[in-house]
């Protein structure tokens, strides 16, 4: 039944802590799971070294995850319906794109109206959770983010930042392990240039805005909720 | 106090099937619970994977979650790590021991101090306390960032069987601290 496992006592107990402590191999754990299920002192054992240590827990800094998580979970619960479940990660480009023709039109008035010469090299509309248009981000071809509110006819009201918060805007490109910071956003939100953006932007990249205490991220990675989002991709032509 | 009894609830509502509920744990928790998945990780997108197969499992599981056994934030927690360490273990935990961010945060001198502001993290920073500064580190390298004895003896520079006994030696003086 303990295959492999110690049967003195003391010795079980200190594996509990090990495992708990995450030393063990893979074999080991595997080990320990199983035979949790069938020894109640050892599955007692294990909880106690979790009480024990899980205010260590508290020295991991919280990070918001993915906008897109929640949906990637309900999918896969039971009983979830195909039809209104996105299967991927990358399902809330598809929703984003799938807002419809107001959104589109959003984004060529907008490009329409820029002079030629500042024609950008990548758009997108950031969306809230619900997915109304929110914001419209354009990287200009010299690097540069510039980021516009968009009018209450098109989207949600203006969005306004909680006493005492801050919006903070973020990129992640492709492939990077965590999103980089790139500017805390003005209270009356208008429109914004960042002219060199600590990232350069590039196809495909993740644009997100955080809600974040007053002076920005305490941990250098969004720890509020994120409330709109964005993938950047290369502007139509003219 | 009022916090962790919702959530108690909230996981026993889970149990019965409550999509609502498992909505709202997620809420709760999923910014607390993706910081300790990518401690361990270190990458947003392994990070999501782990934390989306700990909330699978939260959902088959709800109903083993016994309060009398501990919080329901610590259960989470280590359904989390668990599944974060699944992870970790099965990419060989390729983890880069000399990344300059890897454990800054939870060996620095201030870590002992953010421990301290709950109650049960005063207790165990005590605890901590006790321990020599090079086992305490083998010992929070492991736990935060999920880091296996060889790559916490890489990290500290020492030989794989010091580690060893210093992490359960570790262990045995918090069990004694903390009982």
């Amino acid at each position: 039944m303990s295959g492999g496992l110690p049967r003195d006592p003391e010795a079980r107990d200190l594996l509990a802590g090990e495992y708990v402590l995450g030393t063990l191999d893979a074999r080991q754990a595997a080990a320990v799971e199983s035979a949790m299920a069938t020894d109640p002192i050892l599955a007692e054992a294990v909880a106690t070294w979790v009480r024990r240590l899980a205010p260590l827990t508290r020295l991991a800094p919280p990070e918001a995850p993915p906008p897109d998580l929640w949906d990637r979970i309900a999918a896969r619960l039971p009983g979830a319906s195909p039809a209104a479940l996105p299967p991927t990660r990358l399902s809330w480009l598809w929703r984003g794109w799938a807002i419809g023709a107001s959104l589109a039109a959003v984004v060529f008035a907008a490009i329409a109206f820029l002079p030629r010469a500042e024609q950008p090299a990548y758009v997108t509309v950031l969306v809230s959770d619900r997915a109304a248009p929110a914001w419209i981000a354009q990287a200009d071809r010299e690097g540069g983010i510039i980021l516009a509110a968009v009018r209450p006819a098109f989207g949600e009201p203006q969005p306004i930042t909680p006493e005492g918060r801050v919006m903070q805007l973020w990129a992640l490109r492709p492939g990077d392990p965590g999103p980089t910071s790139l500017a805390l956003l003005p209270r009356t939100p208008g429109r914004i240039r960042i002219p060199a953006p600590a990232l350069r932007p590039v196809n495909n990249m993740l644009i997100e805005i955080s809600l974040e205490p007053e002076g920005g991220s305490p941990t250098g990675r969004p720890t509020g909720p994120i409330l709109f989002y964005g993938r950047l991709i290369e502007a139509p032509p003219n | 106090m009022t916090h962790e009894a919702d959530l108690a609830e909230l996981l026993a509502s889970v149990a019965t099937g409550d999509r609502g509920a498992m909505k709202a744990v997620y809420a709760r928790q999923s910014t607390r619970l993706f910081g300790i998945a990518m401690a361990i990780l270190r990458d947003r997108s392994a990070a999501a994977d782990a934390l989306q197969e700990a909330f699978l499992k939260v959902w088959q599981r709800a109903g083993q979650f016994d309060p009398a056994r501990g919080s329901a934030a610590a259960w989470l927690g280590q359904i989390v790590r668990n599944a974060a360490l699944d992870a970790a273990r099965a990419r060989g935990r390729e983890v880069l021991t000399d990344d300059p961010a890897l454990g800054d945060g939870a060996i620095g001198a201030t870590a002992l101090d953010d421990l301290a502001s709950a109650q049960d993290g005063a207790r165990l920073r005590e605890c901590l306390a006790r321990l020599d500064a090079q086992p305490r580190q083998g010992i929070l390298l492991a736990f935060v960032h999920g880091l296996s004895h060889p790559e916490v003896a890489e990290r500290l520079g020492t030989p794989l069987g010091t580690v060893k006994s210093w992490i359960r030696r570790g262990l045995l003086t918090l069990r004694e601290c903390l009982s």
